[in-house]
């Protein structure tokens, strides 16, 4: 019955049915006002229903000798153009070498917390991993407890995307979602302007025998290229999703979407559990398809809650095992001590390190501490 | 099935008489009729005017139906069938390839289960480099987590030391035959299924490099978002799903290798997702779970047709 397949609304799909319509060949010669006179439906939804059907018996005419399915790319040609990708750095040169150069395109990263406890004490000799160095992550979760710095670092992201292609940025626009409110206009300002200076430093220290080129940016243009969208229920979270397909065919030149947080909420006033975990893994493929279709990095910070499990309490990202599941890559930040560490839980190409950082004025910096070693886990 | 209407121009006989009479009795396509008593029609047929037109149609309509059903086949052709085409693919990690007796199996749904992070993904990518050396692979991504520089990592640890030349065109040689298409919603995926099904039909016909390896990276994404509702829908497009991969497993000889999360059961326990509809249709169901802070995995047999289960290995990525 290959009706089964057609994404039509459940009453047309009986209507179809119930009048003997079970294949799509037996949609193939009828008109449309035929069909709505026998369906008893509106004729522009008869004409709805033979486009769609239409569509899907299309595909299977047009059979490319070239490709074995429409839109499928060999992994070789797939190897080449992921070594000419851009990265977005992190400006914490320790955080950008596990991360294999930074933040990248086509993926959706999600950064979280751990408990010290969950992090293997024997530390691995620190190796140049070559086999990985030339990959990057795309879509992120970042996750952790509320003052580990996420939303400094979904801020640094934001303004480090504007960073022009001479000095190796991309040199595009950000999108800033924001679930809780914590977006500070002052903060990213500062960060805007500390990281304006570190380009001219930059400038200063490599043309040093060219004429000094002025950098045009100012830290209002950096502001200017974030655009801001402020939510505050989860309908308006997954209606901007819906609508971040026509706004990003209007802006071409954007190139991250943070979300801070993406499950803010979903925590609270949720009764049904079931249809929580569809709204999520809907919203997560849409975010995909996004992140794929227009090689946007899409970086997404998370909570964290407490598990108990064999009489234990052990602290995990919030929203459960299925969220875990559809996410990319997965990033947790974590106290050691007195320090500031992130730590690559989840990543189909990247080994699994921890690196330190810590929260300045100027934003997201490396460590300052004695103990510079990245660890390898 | 199609409408009778629709058959017409094919089958003369059944005309508006015929065609009018079914209708009587809610029969408007070849489907309702298998489902109508015949005995019945066929008593009212003869009862009405024009008898012998109407017993014709009847039987046409029952000709048409002896056509669409599978050919029978008896065990010896059933043997034949095993030895020529259904082999065995080994998955290249050495753990896995012992605990399966020799790898995974042309012609069966291969599910790998585990909770996040636990190497399900790193197994596929290791299976699709070391099939592709032979024959064509398809990998179906629902999370952009196809990744080539892996691939051509595991490529480049079984080369032999040899010039750069060489190996450049040994991985895009291999790297060729693997072709990776990113599917979002269900919707999508049954387009792409629809779409490899002609590719396959005509693919049988010639000879060359075959396609032998179906992935899904994971299908439990796509099917979440519509499972679970007030509507059947859900479970009906799972089960759809899980029929249509198994039945292009069967008739193209092909192994297909699908990846589901688990989701926490009673006490603490985790199981794995799409629920106690989904647990029968693979054939094989593996466990695979990962020590914190190591390489090595741990991987358990839930069902298999010829190993026992309950059988745990490790390996290591």
């Amino acid at each position: 019955m290959e009706i089964w397949r057609l994404p039509i609304s459940a009453s047309q799909r009986g209507k179809l049915i119930s009048s003997g319509y079970t294949s799509l060949s037996s949609l193939s010669s009828i008109s449309s006002s035929d069909l709505a006179r026998e369906l008893k439906v509106s004729e522009s939804e008869a004409m709805n229903i033979l486009k769609v059907a239409s569509h899907s018996r299309g595909s299977e005419t047009s059979n490319a000798s070239c490709s074995i399915v429409e839109g499928a790319q060999s992994a070789w040609d797939m190897l080449h153009d992921e070594e000419s990708l851009m990265h977005i750095t992190t400006s914490s040169a320790d955080l950008d070498n596990i991360l294999g150069g930074g933040i990248h395109c086509k993926e959706v990263t999600e950064i979280g917390w751990s408990s010290l406890s969950l992090i293997v004490n024997s530390v691995l000799k620190y190796k140049l991993t070559t086999a990985f160095s030339s990959e990057s992550i795309i879509f992120m979760l970042i996750g952790g407890v509320p003052g580990i710095g996420k939303t400094q670092l979904g801020i640094q992201i934001a303004v480090n995307v504007q960073i022009p292609n001479d000095f190796g940025g991309l040199g595009g626009k950000a999108i800033y979602i924001d679930t809780e409110g914590s977006f500070m206009v002052e903060r990213a300002f500062q960060i805007a302007e500390a990281c304006i200076e570190d380009m001219s430093e930059y400038n200063r220290f490599l043309r040093k025998d060219f004429q000094e080129c002025k950098i045009k940016m100012l830290p209002q243009d950096i502001l200017e290229n974030i655009f801001y969208f402020r939510i505050c229920s989860y309908t308006e979270q997954i209606a901007l999703i819906n609508y971040l397909d026509k706004f990003l065919s209007e802006h071409k030149d954007v190139k991250v979407i943070v979300v801070d947080s993406v499950t803010f909420h979903f925590r609270q006033d949720f009764d049904d559990m079931a249809l929580r975990t569809r709204v999520l893994s809907g919203m997560a493929l849409k975010l995909m398809n996004l992140a794929k279709r227009f090689s946007l990095a899409v970086v997404l910070l998370n909570q964290v809650t407490t598990k108990h499990t064999e009489a234990s309490f052990q602290l995990a990202l919030a929203l459960g095992d299925s969220w875990s599941h559809t996410c990319t890559n997965r990033i947790v930040l974590y106290w050691n001590g007195n320090e500031r560490y992130a730590y690559i839980d989840k990543s189909p190409s990247l080994r699994s390190a921890s690196a330190a950082y810590s929260v300045t004025a100027r934003g997201i910096r490396n460590s300052s501490s004695s103990c510079k070693r990245i660890k390898m886990m | 099935m199609a409408r009778l209407a629709n058959l017409e121009t094919e089958y003369p006989v059944l005309d508006s008489t015929v065609r009018n009479f079914c209708a009587s009795h809610g029969i408007f396509s070849v489907e309702d009729f298998l489902i109508h008593d015949l005995y019945m029609l066929a008593a009212f047929a003869e009862q009405n005017d024009s008898s012998e037109r109407l017993k014709e149609g009847i039987a046409q309509v029952l000709s048409i139906i002896d056509d669409m059903h599978q050919p029978w086949l008896n065990g010896m052709e059933l043997l034949e069938d095993a030895k020529r085409n259904k082999h065995v693919f080994p998955t290249g990690i050495q753990g896995i390839d012992l605990l399966l007796g020799d790898g995974i199996h042309v012609g069966q749904l291969t599910e790998l289960v585990g909770p996040s992070s636990s190497g399900k993904t790193q197994v596929c990518l290791r299976t699709a480099s070391n099939v592709a050396r032979n024959h064509m692979v398809l990998y179906l991504d629902t999370g952009n987590s196809f990744s080539p520089q892996r691939i051509a990592y595991f490529l480049g640890k079984t080369i032999s030391p040899s010039s750069a030349q060489a190996k450049n065109q040994f991985l895009q040689k291999v790297m060729s035959n693997i072709s990776c298409h990113s599917v979002f919603d269900i919707f999508a995926m049954f387009d792409v299924l629809h779409q490899l099904e002609s590719y396959l039909r005509c693919q049988d016909g010639r000879g060359g490099c075959q396609m032998r390896l179906l992935i899904v990276d994971s299908i439990s994404s796509l099917i979440s978002p519509v499972l679970g509702s007030s509507s059947t829908l859900g479970r009906a497009l799972m089960t759809s799903a899980g029929y249509l991969l198994k039945k292009l497993a069967h008739q193209h000889n092909l192994a297909v290798l699908i990846i589901n999360h688990t989701v926490g059961g009673e006490g603490g326990s985790s199981k794995p997702a799409l629920g106690d509809s989904w647990k029968c249709i693979p054939h094989s169901r593996l466990f695979l779970s990962c020590d914190r802070g190591s390489n090595t995995y741990n991987v358990s047999i839930l069902r298999h047709p010829s190993m026992a289960s309950g059988k745990a290995a490790r390996f290591v990525i």
